[in-house]
Formats: C-alpha cells, sequence, structure tokens
C-alpha cells in the first residue's frame, strides 16, 4: 500500500513538471516536402532580367479549369479576315494556353529555396473545400511545387492574369468595366507539375474514396494515398489526350511511369528551364468551366498594339449545324505578358452566354466605325 | 350588461381568493435534526477556466467540514474546460483538492459564512492538433498532454439553508486564482446538497 501511494507520488512529480500552453504555442505544421533545383537558373535568366534576385520554392495548389471551344476546335477557315489580321489558327496558336497544362488557384507555402541541397517546405493548413474536387465522401486536391525569383520580396509567388483589352460594357455606376493588373516581376524557373502531357511529380491531398475524374487524372495509375502524398506520372501525348477527350474517356497513363509515397519518404527534384516555358503555372484563371466572358466593342478602337486578331464564327461542338450568323473578333494577349489569353468582341451578346435570347448589348445595326469584321 | 357582469364575476372571485391567506408552515413541519459539529456537501460546480485564457469550467465537487463557528475541513472538485483555437483543440481537467477554514453564523434555518480555500490544482491539460487526424497525423503529432502541479485558492461566500432532518441546500461562490507560472484570477462557483446529522 505505502509502495502503490509513492508509486503515485512520484509519476505525479514527474507529471507536475509539465508547463500548460492552452491554445498557445507554435503551431506545427501538419506536413513537410523536400524539394530541391537541378540546374542553374542563372543560365536560363529572360531578356530584361539581370540576375536571380531571391529563389523561393512555393506550393501551389492547382484549380479545376477547362479550357475555352475556340482554342481547341478545328480553326474557323470560313471567315474572310481583314487585311492584317493573322486569322483563327495564329490566334488559337498565339493566345490559348496548354490545355493540358497546370492551372493555379492558390498559392499555399513559400519558402526561400537552398540552391545547393534540399528544402522544406511545410503546410500549416489542409487545402480549403475550394481547392478540393469531388463531394465530402471522396475529394482530391493537387499542387505543383513551384521554384521562382521573388523579384518583388513578397514572399509569395504573385500569380498573374492575362491582359485582355477594353471592354465597351459600363458597371452600374457609369465605369467602363475594364481591370488590368501589372505582372508582377516574379519569374518562374521551373516546377514538379508542369503539365499533364510531360512527367510530373504532383502533391497529392486526398479525403474519403478516390474516384477518378477529368481533374489531372492520373489514369492507369493507383489511386492516392488518403491524406498527403507525393505522386508521380509518366504524362500522355496531347492527341492522346483530346482523342480520350472526344471519346469521353480519359486519357490512360503508362502504370510503369506511376509512383506514390509518402512526403517523408521522396525529394521532388525540380528542373530549372526556361522560364517561357514553364511560366503558365502561374497564371490564374478568372473563369474555370471553359466558359467565355464575351465583351461590348468599346466606341473608341481598343489599342491592338502587339496583339493577333482573327474574326471567326462562335464555336460549336455540333458539327451537323449550321455555323452562327454572328461573328466574333478574338484578340491574342501581347508578346511581352506572362499569361496567355484571349478576348472576345462580339456585337450582340451577353457576358457568360452570346446567344442569350435578350441581350445586353446589340450593336449589330450601328457597330463601331473601327469594327473589322463581317 | 350582461358583457361587464360576465366579466366582473369571475374578477371578483379571483380577488376573493387572493385575499384567503395561505397556510403557513409551522415549525414542526419539517422540522430540523442538524446538532452535530459534522457537515458534508456537494454539488456541481462552474466557474472560470483559470489555466486557460478563455472559458467556462464545469464539474462536480463535494466537501466536509468540522465544527461551529468556526470550522476547518477539506474540498474536492474536478472540473472541466475545452476551448478551441485555429490550430489547438484544448481541454483541462482540474482537480482542485483544498483545506478549508469556514466562518459561519447561523440564521434561522440556514448558515451563512465565508470560507477560505487553499491547497494544489492538478491540471491534465490535452491538446490536439486541429485537422491533424484528416492530415494522417498519428501519435504525438496529433494530440499530446501534460499535468502540472498549481497551488490555488478560492475565498466564497456559502449559504446553506436547512430543508429537512439532516438535508441542506448550499449554495457557494467566489473569487478564485491559481498560479500558473503568474496569477491566474477567476471566480467559482458551487450548487449542492448538504447533510448535516
Amino acid at each position: 500500500m505505502r509502495r502503490a501511494a509513492l508509486a503515485l507520488l512520484g509519476a505525479l512529480a514527474l507529471e507536475a513538471c509539465g508547463k500548460l500552453q492552452g491554445v498557445g504555442g507554435p503551431a506545427p505544421p501538419l506536413v513537410s516536402f523536400t524539394a530541391t533545383l537541378s540546374g542553374d537558373p542563372t543560365t536560363l535568366l529572360p531578356t530584361g532580367v539581370p540576375d536571380v534576385h531571391a529563389l523561393r520554392v512555393a506550393l501551389v495548389w492547382g484549380a479545376q479549369w477547362l479550357t475555352e471551344p475556340f482554342c481547341v476546335l478545328p480553326a474557323d477557315t470560313t471567315v474572310a479576315q481583314p487585311p492584317g489580321f493573322a486569322g483563327p489558327a495564329a490566334v488559337i496558336a498565339a493566345g490559348c494556353r496548354d490545355p493540358f497544362g497546370f492551372v493555379p488557384a492558390n498559392v499555399a507555402a513559400s519558402v526561400p529555396l537552398d540552391p545547393t541541397g534540399p528544402t522544406s517546405i511545410s503546410l500549416p493548413d489542409l487545402p480549403a473545400p475550394d481547392l478540393l474536387v469531388g463531394d465530402v465522401m471522396a475529394r482530391v486536391a493537387y499542387a505543383s511545387l513551384v521554384v521562382f525569383d521573388d523579384r518583388d520580396d513578397s514572399g509569395t509567388l504573385d500569380l498573374a492574369f492575362p491582359h485582355r483589352t477594353a471592354t465597351g460594357r459600363f458597371r452600374a455606376g457609369g465605369d467602363l468595366m475594364n481591370k488590368d493588373v501589372p505582372d508582377s516581376p516574379d519569374v518562374i524557373y521551373g516546377a514538379s507539375f508542369v503539365t499533364m502531357t510531360e512527367p510530373d511529380r504532383r502533391v497529392a491531398y486526398r479525403e474519403g474514396d478516390f474516384l477518378p475524374s477529368a481533374f489531372y487524372p492520373r489514369m492507369g495509375c493507383a489511386p492516392p494515398p488518403v491524406a498527403f502524398s507525393v505522386l508521380g506520372a509518366g504524362g500522355f501525348t496531347p492527341q492522346a489526350g483530346l482523342a480520350a477527350a472526344l471519346m469521353n474517356e480519359l486519357p490512360a497513363e503508362d502504370p510503369a511511369t506511376c509512383t506514390e509515397s509518402a512526403p517523408g519518404d521522396t525529394t521532388v527534384d525540380v528542373a530549372a528551364r526556361a522560364p517561357a516555358e514553364v511560366q503558365e503555372v502561374g497564371c490564374d484563371e478568372a473563369t474555370a468551366d471553359g466558359s467565355i466572358r464575351y465583351r461590348p466593342p468599346p466606341t473608341d478602337e481598343p489599342d491592338f498594339t502587339g496583339r493577333l486578331l482573327a474574326c471567326a464564327h462562335l464555336p460549336t461542338f455540333d458539327t451537323g449545324s449550321q455555323p452562327s450568323t454572328l461573328i466574333q473578333l478574338v484578340v491574342t494577349g501581347r508578346p511581352t505578358d506572362r499569361c496567355k489569353g484571349l478576348t472576345h468582341y462580339t456585337l450582340r451578346g451577353c457576358r457568360e452566354d452570346v446567344t442569350c435570347d435578350v441581350p445586353d448589348w446589340d450593336l449589330t445595326q450601328g457597330p463601331p466605325a473601327w469594327w473589322p469584321c463581317p | 350588461m350582461r358583457f361587464v357582469a360576465g366579466l366582473l364575476i369571475p374578477l371578483t372571485c379571483a380577488s376573493a381568493a387572493l385575499a384567503e391567506e395561505a397556510p403557513r408552515l409551522r415549525d414542526d413541519e419539517w422540522p430540523i435534526r442538524s446538532t452535530g459539529r459534522l457537515a458534508l456537501d456537494g454539488g456541481l460546480v462552474m466557474g472560470r477556466a483559470l489555466t486557460l485564457d478563455t472559458g467556462m469550467a464545469t464539474g462536480v465537487g463535494a466537501g466536509l467540514t468540522y465544527g461551529r463557528r468556526f470550522a476547518v475541513g477539506a474540498r474536492a472538485a474536478w472540473a472541466s474546460a475545452s476551448e478551441t483555437s485555429l490550430v489547438w483543440s484544448v481541454t483541462h481537467d482540474d482537480y482542485r483538492l483544498r483545506g478549508v477554514a469556514v466562518v459561519q453564523q447561523p440564521v434561522g434555518r440556514g448558515v451563512f459564512g465565508l470560507r477560505l480555500g487553499a491547497g494544489a490544482s492538478i491540471v491534465h491539460e490535452s491538446r490536439t492538433r486541429n485537422q491533424g487526424q484528416r492530415a494522417g497525423l498519428t501519435g504525438s503529432a496529433l494530440m499530446g498532454s501534460t499535468t502540472a502541479l498549481l497551488p490555488g485558492g478560492e475565498l466564497e461566500a456559502v449559504v446553506s439553508v436547512h430543508v429537512a432532518g439532516p438535508w441542506l441546500l448550499a449554495v457557494s461562490g467566489g473569487p478564485a486564482a491559481v498560479d500558473d507560472g503568474g496569477l491566474r484570477a477567476g471566480w467559482t462557483a458551487q450548487f449542492g446538497v448538504g447533510w448535516q446529522p
């Protein structure tokens, strides 16, 4: 009895050494990943960038994004192009981003990169529900580890948007709906997940079951493990991807190229690449569902300097129907823009549905003097 | 006229019923049999969570005293409080062991007193990392616990009312404090029953 009491007192004395922390104290990360950089970014400097200022690695969650039909359907060759116009094929080549590319949604973490060794990057939070694709019983998120030069010392990767030309649509207050955010000076030198048509290493987070979907598919690979993991896939060709999409299937990966590992068991190596090849992983999209924001042409001609233009019918997947009588003017971005993107003008339509019954604007009877398309 | 009469008759009857005084409790009804020096009590405890920055602790407590106008005794209580931040979900289980000294004065069927308690608080802390289970964390990365032994005390006003036989209704409350590297002050209260033979 006495021995038991002494043992209890001893245990109490040892326990009593503890320090209560309450809800305070440091927040341990939920997960950590290790990344390395192979290659020398200083040999890949883009024009106008004199040096590498502050290399960082960021964990960027991916968005569910669908390219617009104009970019994947065959170029319309039935509309006569005004003089100086590049035409639809050239506009698609210059203005459409990779339909299989990684599209960022959110930069979750960013840490300075050790260019000579491994760098650990940790997440204090789970991806938010808007980054998870699927229902609450089966959802998944994917991320890319992006190496970039934080030239503005913001501490994070500043995502960029395409620079579209002026619209003729007015807000309720009377101002034109023209909002253009300048590109940040950040330069991207590599990413673990650039496009599905190349081998990739991606961060995955899964909750519940896994249902294969068109959200960065890995058909033929094992499902991602529950919670965080690092996945690899060999990629598929653009032709295989388009063919599978037309057959309403998912493009298959070579199972021999698939890898799945726990975050602590692997190091993700990011190869340094020319910024022009990888800068799209830092390009955000205003719409993710493939819908097009059509714009009414403004009264005065926008500044089209450096941009390519084309007149084309509205795209349709219904090959048996007559093309729309409405002709759109499609404009690319500038060659100096960080992100690709198209601007669509029509003389009649609504912002989100160009074929709406009651149009928000109808200039078919009095188009602006500069309107070049038929 | 019939309508007015219909209103007045019930009102008159009600006034008459109120005018009849309710029967008073006689002293020989619900007699008190408490004559001893020993008194025990127990009940529900609530108060500010002293070892957390915010929150309410609830639990149970019991104690005994021995004496008349001046009494001494011991008390024990357990109270639990849980709070959550963006990162942590924390539960503190506070086991209080107190020696008490009471100064009390009987008034009619009741007893008014002032109780000073001092002793140790054994606080067991359980912390769980929010989102950790969904992230796949296990073991100490997911949750941890620690126990601390802290000095503490209370100064409570105590009101006990003899109800019947040896049974009392006991209510107490007042300021409380523990020393967790710095003095943390709050309040505590108890509502329960007592037994005094």
